[in-house]
């Protein structure tokens, strides 16, 4: 088991008396694309917020390579190496986009209060890095001419790209997201997973949420598909899109 | 009466309230926290100058004595700001500041209970006159602003200021990319309640004495007028407004004497102030000065360095 980089054992949570996850197994590997796909209302979502910290699960455990982490809050995963872009975007909307990528940004000196204010010099050396680091992503995804433009004035779809940049400039071995390509155009909506693809080789895993099924399964390697709550197919995407389950699940029984 | 000595004692106020302004700017301005118990730091502030001063204890340790108390106590209000909503912290530590002031004032054998305590000067020469000591006091109260005003200068135009804007954006989303949001709000509110403990102190040394009914909850009001009308996010803003408040404070108390209505004049200045917070959040609620960014200065340069190479390979 030493490829698992993230693995979720007999996962289970409900709101009220509903189960929005039900005994969800499921293992991701270091590196690749992962689909997760299903109907909405399937537990995709409440699934990432498990395994991001936001939710704690009623049982089950996670393991984020080989560690449990069940009980771990969202900025200790992130310490671990996950980090994730919200479905509907959340950014910080006052603040200009440039801004919003260093948030993001990794192991930060002048982020403590006394570094910040004493090690000056320290925090500025490293700033000048991670300002390069987070123009280079905002090229991929083509924000960086809206750099200095506070998030609250983009688009909704520049909106998702700048959550999907955010979530590169963490710098992740896992990174969660949820329907990346959701209100983008087409074009740039492939150029993006090709982007990913590239990234995947060196040793970043995407699990992917997304309903554009074409676009994801060109490019997933291993997709998971739920239906109310449960786990009910794996496998590449082409034993998937054979499996006549995989349509009644989506399109209804009729 | 001296005018001279009037507008130097105006200058002191302003000095004190702009310190308790910037701090709260601190809280709520950049990380969000809406506290409105300003007024129990500010009283923890004072009183333990008081007390200390009275048994002898020189001038600058009574001074960081009510910041590191009144720290500890921003501390101990961080713990329920984490479980609570912001509504529900306010209406929280209004209480406390409440609880604080009917606590000294009933305790007798505190501090004086109604009666308070006097409370000897830092720096007393024999002999020299009011306007000397006003100015004494100027330079003491902005040395101490100074230097809180670079504290939070610096920490906001650092990536830490970076990280606290953000949770006051949004907290779950600064969870999710790394910061440790209880961390940082209690940060704050321990640097911010410090602050305003060097400001009660600074308050009690100035007037000699101190006195329960010298911390009612309006205070706390007036120092949020002061951030709202100046610019939340914005220290220079606060200033401004700390300014702006204090002299329109005063006018109201000249204007009362020569002006006769047939309300308490007390009374309107309530009326007035409260008008005044309802047309900011109305018209300008962002302030009289916009919040400042994150020094963008550095990020500019590469942002232009990386372009003009661009431009010469196109």
């Amino acid at each position: 088991m030493e490829d698992t980089l993230l693995r979720i054992e007999e996962i289970s949570k409900h709101f009220g008396g509903v189960y929005a996850v039900n005994e969800v197994n499921l293992n991701v590997d270091h590196g690749g694309i992962w689909g997760l796909v299903g109907p909405n209302g399937s537990g995709k979502s409440t699934l990432f917020n498990t395994i991001l910290g936001l939710h704690k699960p009623d049982h089950g455990d996670i393991y984020f390579e080989d560690k449990c982490v069940t009980n771990l809050a969202p900025h200790q995963m992130y310490d671990l190496g996950l980090a994730n872009a919200f479905q509907v975007p959340r950014l910080f909307y006052s603040m200009t986009v440039l801004d919003n990528m260093l948030v993001a940004a990794r192991r930060q000196q002048g982020d403590k209060l006394f570094n910040g204010l004493f090690l000056r010099r320290r925090w500025q050396e490293q700033e000048k890095g991670l300002i390069s680091e987070a123009l280079d992503i905002l090229d991929i995804v083509g924000l960086d001419e809206l750099s200095f433009t506070p998030a609250k004035e983009l688009s909704g779809g520049q909106r998702k790209l700048l959550e999907l940049g955010r979530g590169l400039m963490a710098k992740p071995k896992l990174l969660l997201l949820d329907e990346p390509a959701a209100g983008i155009n087409p074009v740039l909506g492939k150029r993006i997973f090709e982007k990913l693809r590239d990234l995947s080789k060196n040793g970043i895993a995407f699990f992917i949420v997304e309903h554009r099924l074409e676009l994801l399964f060109e490019f997933a390697s291993w997709v998971y598909v739920m239906d109310k709550g449960k786990l009910v197919l794996a496998g590449e995407p082409k034993t998937i899109t054979d499996n006549p389950l995989f349509y009644s699940i989506y399109l209804g029984d009729e | 009466m001296d005018p001279l000595l009037y507008v130097l004692d105006l200058v002191v106020f302003i000095g004190i309230f702009s310190i308790v302004a910037i701090s709260l700017n601190l809280e709520f301005g950049f990380t969000g926290l809406a506290n409105f118990g300003k007024v129990a730091f500010f009283l923890i502030g004072a009183y333990t100058y008081a007390l200390l001063s009275n048994i002898g204890v020189p001038f600058f340790f009574c001074l960081m004595a009510g910041a590191v108390i009144a720290a500890a106590f921003g501390l101990l209000i961080s713990l329920p700001a984490l479980r609570l909503r912001a509504d529900y912290l306010s209406i929280a530590v209004l209480a406390f500041g409440e609880i604080l002031r009917l606590f000294v004032k009933s305790e007798d054998w505190l501090a004086g209970g109604d009666w308070g305590l006097t409370v000897a000067p830092a720096i007393s020469v024999a002999g020299v006159s009011h306007r000397t000591d006003a100015f004494i006091n100027i330079a003491l109260v902005y040395f101490c602003l100074a230097i809180c005003f670079l504290v939070i200068h610096y920490l906001a135009n650092a990536p830490y200021g970076r990280a606290i804007r953000a949770i006051r954006e949004d907290e779950v989303a600064a969870e999710a990319l790394g910061k440790n949001v209880s961390k940082y709000k209690a940060q704050v509110l321990m640097l911010g309640s410090a602050m305003t403990g060097i400001a009660g102190g600074l308050y009690v040394q100035y007037l000699h004495c101190v006195l329960p009914n010298m911390f009612m909850p309006m205070i706390t009001f007036t120092v949020w007028i002061m951030v709202l009308l100046g610019g939340p996010g914005n220290s220079w803003g606060v200033l401004l407004g700390a300014g702006l408040v204090e002299i329109f404070d005063r006018g109201t108390n000249i204007l009362k004497d020569y002006i006769s209505i047939p309300i308490d004049p007390s009374n309107l200045q309530y009326i007035l102030f409260g008008t005044l917070i309802i047309l900011i959040l109305l018209y300008r609620p962002q302030g009289l000065l916009k919040e400042s960014t994150v020094r963008t200065k550095v990020q500019r340069l590469i942002y232009n360095g990386r372009h003009t190479i661009k431009n010469r390979r196109n």
